[in-house]
């Protein structure tokens, strides 16, 4: 049904777009210089007013149909249906449109078949409906933008308005979205801070969220102290960081100081395609080849290395993170003026003087941006370290020992069955929260900083 | 006339383009020394081989003999060597984004001049003097030296350049981004500083070649066409084609 809303609106538009230009054209006999806009802009002018309005009824048509229709189905359930508790009457609506639909319902009740019938014949009245309102405005929207057609009539004007709007309403949805996700973090966590108070979260040092469903399981109460797990985030970013900012930066310095450009053009795209492995093969590389490789190590020289480390994750996450500090510091480095490495060459320096003196220096800041996103990056990584890091919430500095990160632990949390209201889930969205205002103060101070620094050379 | 550069025979090539042709020119000591000619005839890459700044540029290729004092600067110089004997005044003002006193004291730290501190402050001092910039800058010292004005930037490179005491600056048009006072200030710390070192200047301006230098060489596609004493070659050019860059025929 969508599919020829669809191929009908676009029939009319493009129809809309040549009798909107035809008859620009014609209004002027022909002579071009006695418009206003070009010809085109008038066939954009008609055809905007054919689409727009009926693209946009769709749309409404689209999410309000169900939740009508859903009202009709429930106004005609029978008692036993309309006391359902909110989470079961979803499955139940749920079920119904998949009955009505031919999909797969969790369950199939004489009810549900009672109601999916007349589901079904409502959804058929619907879209047939939908179809003939959405083709009648598109066509009432062709008569009406054609009537308004003249030379004087300022089309490019009009269109150049109508895209704007289209672009500010597009940026808007994307705003939209951030700002919800944020809402409903902060939402689900202050539930969570409702059961557990924040101090306790944020101070306590036992991490152990298992708690009882049911009342005659043994699951210890909950302990929800996030330190070892902020410790062990801390821990790997460490890590990770001591492996990629050094060679990171160094591979930059030779790419943009001493490489020639044949190197270049081969090194450059190799460390890309670094950073365009899928980071789940970065976890297992890490867990099945790092992480037995560093035990056995550690096991010859007499160190008691555990089977998922926080070293294991840390260096694959390390390398992982090269290619980022690498480009971004390549574009600072290369940003500093050549007019400056020929002033300190012109006093005698080598090259690696300059780097070191003048360089550096200069680039700094923008390394320093830089290496502030690696870290946002690596605090928020996920797949290496829930491979390779462990579960356990081990509150050391140890970096032989089995550590856990804050992403690990939401994806714990929240894999397998789960009440929504536990404090054990909520947990997620407290920790969820915290990562989030952590990265974006990074990212906000190292945007900052990178954009400062541009400002200085251009 | 004692001469401190002796080249003969100079060509240079960028890639398979051959930039300059078979020049052959002496650069007098304690003088000032103006390389004219129409744009891209290679009056830059000529001063280039003297300091062998080409060398940072991979595809440049110089060859010819370029001779310092008598020594060959390719065989017998080190480059850094030759390059704090030989500094260089770039164009478009390039000071470090680092403060005035770091500017001045970079190039004697890096060639180990002086490494007290005392020792540098005399340095700056005198470097600053003599470039006629210490007046204006000596109460902000430790301020960026990015913040000066153009025609005080271009003053600090050439009190940079003087810091490492060389015995001839290469200047590649150090006017053409500054006012006219500020330019009238650099050609009269040119002739200064014309008693104690060997100057070498390019210039796109006729004018100020005939005003601060005492010899002339005219460049054009590649070929020195002729040189020598300046009153000469503005009054009285051997060549039809300086006659006609002169009288402002071509440019
Ligand atoms: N870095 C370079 N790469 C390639 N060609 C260059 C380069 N620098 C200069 N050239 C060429 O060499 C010629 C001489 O340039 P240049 O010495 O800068 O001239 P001038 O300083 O007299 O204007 C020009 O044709 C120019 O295009
Ligand atoms: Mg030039």
């Amino acid at each position: 049904m969508f599919l020829w809303i669809a191929v009908a609106l676009l029939l009319i538009i493009m129809g809309a777009y040549y009798t909107g230009r035809g008859r620009a054209v014609s209004s002027v006999s022909g002579n071009y210089t006695a418009l206003h806009s070009l010809p085109s802009y008038h066939g954009y002018y008609v055809a905007l007013w054919a689409g727009l309005p009926a693209f946009i009824l769709s749309i409404i048509w689209f999410f309000v149909a169900p939740q009508v229709l859903e009202g009709i189905v429930l106004s005609q359930a029978p008692e036993s249906v309309t006391s359902l508790p909110p989470e079961r009457l979803q499955v139940f609506m749920a079920d119904v449109a998949a009955i009505a639909q031919g999909g797969i319902p969790s369950q199939v009740t004489p009810e549900r078949e009672a109601a999916a019938e007349i589901y079904g014949s409502y959804l058929s009245v619907s879209n047939w409906l939908m179809f003939a309102v959405a083709i009648s405005l598109a066509v009432a929207g062709l008569t009406y933008g054609r009537a308004r057609i003249r030379p004087r009539l300022r089309a490019r004007n009009s269109v150049e308005s109508m895209v704007n709007l289209v672009l500010i309403i597009c940026s808007t949805i994307a705003i939209l979205t951030t700002v919800g996700i944020v809402f409903s973090l902060l939402f689900e966590a202050l539930r969570f801070f409702a059961r557990v108070p924040f101090t306790d979260f944020l101070f306590g040092l036992q991490w152990s969220p298992q708690t009882a469903i049911r009342a005659d399981q043994v699951g210890g109460s909950g302990e929800f102290g996030a330190v070892p797990i902020f410790a062990g985030t801390f821990l790997i970013t460490l890590i990770a960081m001591f492996v990629a900012v050094p060679i990171g930066l160094m591979s930059a310095i030779y790419l943009s100081d001493y490489a020639s450009n044949s190197v270049r053009s081969v090194v450059k795209p190799i460390l890309e395609i670094l950073a365009g492995v899928p980071t789940v093969v970065y976890g297992f590389f890490a867990a099945l080849t790092v992480a037995p490789t560093l035990r056995a190590w550690g096991g010859s020289i007499g160190l008691d290395v555990a089977s998922e480390s926080a070293l294991a994750a840390g260096l694959v996450m390390g390398v992982m993170i090269i290619p980022f500090v690498s480009s971004l510091s390549d574009d600072v480095i290369n940003a500093v003026p050549q007019s400056l490495r020929d002033a300190s060459a012109g006093l005698g320096a080598t090259n690696s003087e300059t780097i070191r003196q003048v360089i550096l220096p200069a680039a700094l800041p923008g390394i320093v941006g830089a290496i502030l996103l690696a870290v946002s990056r690596a605090i928020g990584e996920t797949m290496i370290v829930v491979m390779a890091a462990g579960l356990a919430a081990n509150l050391t500095a140890n970096p032989l020992e089995a550590v856990t990160t804050v992403t690990v632990q939401i994806v714990t949390l929240l894999v397998g069955d789960q009440e929504f209201d536990s404090a054990k889930t909520l947990a997620a969205f407290a920790l969820g929260l915290t990562l989030f205002a952590v990265t974006l103060v990074l990212n906000v101070i190292a945007l900052r900083i990178v954009q400062r620094y541009r400002e200085k050379y251009d | 006339m004692e001469m401190k550069f002796t080249t003969k025979n100079v060509n240079v090539y960028y890639g398979d383009a051959q930039a300059i042709n078979n020049v052959s020119l002496d650069i007098p000591d304690r003088a000032v020394m103006a390389m004219i000619g129409p744009s891209g005839c290679g009056k830059s890459t000529y001063l280039r081989c003297l300091n062998r700044m080409n060398d940072t540029i991979p595809i440049a290729r110089v060859d010819g003999d370029i001779r310092l004092d008598g020594h060959d600067i390719h065989s017998e110089i080190d480059v850094v060597h030759l390059r704090a004997r030989v500094g260089m005044v770039f164009q478009k003002p390039n000071p470090f984004p680092k403060s005035i006193f770091d500017n001045i004291a970079y190039g004697p730290k890096l060639h180990g001049i002086a490494t007290k501190k005392s020792d540098l402050e005399a340095i700056v001092e005198e470097s600053l003097q003599k470039a006629g910039l210490w007046n204006e800058v000596k109460d902000r010292l430790g301020s960026p030296g990015t913040g000066l004005s153009g025609g005080q930037q271009q003053r600090l490179c050439i009190a940079r350049a003087i810091a490492v005491s060389p015995e001839v600056i290469l200047m590649d048009e150090p006017c053409s981004a500054l006012d006219p006072i500020a330019t009238a200030k650099i050609e009269e710390l040119i002739d200064e500083l014309r008693q104690n070192y060997c100057i070498a200047i390019v210039t796109h301006s006729m004018q100020q070649a005939a005003r601060v230098s005492q010899r002339t060489a005219f460049f054009h596609l590649g070929d020195l066409v002729e040189s020598g004493p300046t009153t000469e070659i503005f009054t009285n050019p051997k060549d039809q084609r300086t006659q006609d860059y002169i009288t402002g025929r071509f440019g």
